[in-house]
């Protein structure tokens, strides 16, 4: 696998049920994704699309294929490590359509919540914390709760989280289905500079097309597969 | 590392406080269920340890005067007297009365003894008021929880009685005050029927029963003596059963009190069961609140021990704050019973002990909750 290649996907198949009922959702998906790309996942709903990105993200086990995250084979017909949920916590960032801060933790705590449980000191973990919370202007609501701060600001709190573990992944589940249109772009742009900067593969899953212009490429789920659509296609929409 | 469960807390801490307390105030009652118990224990062991004699001789095949009904002559506390080994005796009444105070009537437990015999039930360490017997008739002291003060008069029977002493902390085993008579005032009102009864009685024959009984004889052993010995002495009479000090104290707390005990057992052991049923729902109502930040915690790769540490962190300081609450509770609330409940360490730190271990088993309802959590449901909605 090329050293530039974040997630590769081979042949992945997901089924549901047995028998009568069984629903097969993704059948053979085959995709690269590179460090640094930004790549909007679109399909219909009920396409998908949350499942191929929990398949990617260690947290659904897909029926057959391999998941190749980084240099790391970490599914082949049956997962390669018991430690799934290590892989998310030290690979993997993960953006959700509202901001899913834990509560009762102030918003440096939750941004230091996973450097600190992989490892890194109170000082090192608040040190990144401050950082990124500088980098989307929430610096001055470090210490506030997030029930005191606005839908965006929490988002970007949420992003901030997604980041703290530099994951070499993010994994973007509708980011800005909550968000007005500015607020969405303001986002999506914010994600491509990190996916640029920080040299983060990030799937966005999203069904607002006028999001998709700002993106390096899309992948849609069609016929159960993963296929490519020119970002240009889009471009009259934004 | 960050305490979550400290966290938690800190953001819900009226909730987490008001719980706790609510607990503590069901643990409270199991304190005060244990009080109750060793309270009747001490109340059973008062008139014995004030007696303080070594022998009680009673009604042959009974238990004696405190567990059933015991009928012997007064004048065996003379033949007692004479046996080899045998320092004093004397004999003794027992029996429930009905004292008229103002518009309500008290009830109590009387002893009835000779004020110029050798063995003195009254203890002048609880005499707070007045003096003991001094006259054979007509004279009472009586206990302060009766309300009755020195040179207050009691009708009681025929006669009037005066109250000429008060003591403190005199109850009998069933937790009735205490009030000391002379053996001839309580033999008159035991088993000196009236004179209408006498007389009816002596129309159709009967025999009227004299007066001159008691309820079991008391004595006290030289020094030099074997308790025992005496006591086996007597029995090879086998008109009367003879019981040690140490076997009428069995008799009172083991016979007597051993289905109070029980049943205060069954309440505590029903009241400890609630509890834990009652914190581990609340532990899995709380845990349930928190399902979508648990599963979020799990998607976003923290691992399960941190997640059950927090729930097994929060049920054990939810025992541990119920059990201070429970404390202050009990301390706040056990004078104001109408028997003597009595709070020693050792019951406290036994139901700690109960108190973490129901917590860590309330916790596990709440840990196989996290261990079902599901990351996938923190996706969406």
């Amino acid at each position: 696998m090329s050293t530039n290649t974040a997630i590769k996907i081979e042949n992945l198949v997901k089924r549901f049920g047995k028998g009568d009922s069984l629903v097969e959702v993704i059948n053979g998906a085959s995709f690269e994704v590179k460090k640094g790309e930004l790549v909007a996942l679109i399909a219909p709903s009920g396409a998908g699309k949350t499942t191929l990105l929990m398949m990617i993200g260690c947290v659904e086990e897909p029926t057959s294929g391999t998941i190749w995250l980084g240099d790391e084979k970490v599914y082949e017909n049956r997962w390669l490590t018991k430690q799934t949920r290590k892989i998310r916590r030290e690979k993997i960032g993960f953006i959700f359509q509202a901001h899913y801060l834990i509560p009762f933790l102030n918003i440096i705590e939750n941004v230091t919540l996973i450097p600190q449980t992989n490892g890194l000191s109170k000082q090192e973990s608040e040190k990144i914390a401050i950082e990124l919370l500088d980098y989307f202007g929430i610096a001055d609501k470090a210490y506030s709760m997030p029930s005191s701060l606005s839908g965006g600001q929490n988002q970007r709190a949420a992003i901030a989280r997604a980041l703290a573990n530099k994951p070499e992944i993010i994994l973007a589940d509708e980011p800005t289905a909550a968000l007005d249109m500015k607020r969405s772009v303001d986002v999506v742009k914010m994600l491509k500079k990190i996916a640029q900067e920080q040299d983060v593969a990030i799937i966005m899953v999203t069904h607002d097309e006028a999001m998709l212009p700002l993106c390096d490429r899309i992948l849609k789920i069609k016929d159960k597969k993963v296929v490519s659509e020119e970002v240009s296609k889009f471009q009259d929409l934004h | 590392m960050i305490n979550l469960a400290y966290k938690e807390i800190k953001h819900t801490f009226g909730k987490f406080i008001i719980t706790a307390i609510g607990v503590g105030m069901l643990l409270g009652i199991v304190l005060i269920m244990i009080g109750v118990y060793r309270g009747m224990i001490i109340d059973a062991e008062v008139l014995l340890d004030d007696l303080n004699v070594d022998l009680w001789v009673v009604q042959e095949n009974t238990l004696g005067p405190f567990a059933e009904a015991s009928r012997i002559h007064e004048d065996l506390k003379d033949t007692i007297h004479t046996i080899e080994g045998i320092k004093s005796s004397e004999g003794i009444t027992f029996q429930n009365l009905q004292l008229p105070q103002k518009s309500k009537m008290i009830r109590v437990f009387a002893v009835g003894f000779d004020p110029y015999g050798d063995i003195n039930p009254i203890n002048p360490d609880r005499l707070i008021d007045g003096r003991g017997l001094k006259r054979s008739h007509y004279e009472m002291v009586v206990t302060d929880k009766t309300g009755f003060k020195v040179g207050d008069k009691i009708s009681l029977g025929r006669d009037i009685y005066r109250v000429v002493g008060v003591t403190h902390g005199t109850v009998s085993s069933g937790g009735d005050p205490l009030v000391y008579i002379s053996l001839k005032d309580a033999q008159e009102l035991q088993f000196l029927y009236s004179n209408a009864r006498i007389r009816n009685d002596r129309k159709r024959g009967i025999k009227t029963l004299n007066s001159h009984m008691i309820n079991a004889v008391i004595a006290k052993v030289k020094n030099g003596y074997d308790v025992d010995e005496v006591a086996n002495s007597i029995r090879r009479w086998k008109h009367n059963s003879v019981y040690t000090a140490k076997e009428e104290k069995k008799i009172l707390t083991q016979n007597l009190i051993k289905t109070a005990a029980k049943q205060i057992g069954m309440f505590t052991v029903i009241l400890v069961v609630v509890s834990t049923i009652i914190i581990a729902l609340i532990i899995y109502t709380m845990t349930l609140e928190k399902m979508k930040e648990i599963s979020i915690m799990k998607l976003i790769g923290l691992p399960n021990s941190m997640i059950i540490k927090m729930i097994v962190q929060e049920t054990m300081l939810m025992g541990i704050l119920a059990f201070f609450a429970a404390n202050i509770f009990a301390h706040l609330i056990y004078s104001k019973f109408p028997k003597r409940v009595v709070l020693e360490t050792p019951d406290a730190f036994g139901l700690f002990i109960v108190v973490i271990l129901a917590s860590i088993l309330a916790s596990l309802v709440g840990v196989k909750k996290v261990i079902s959590a599901d990351p996938r449901e923190a996706i969406g909605g």
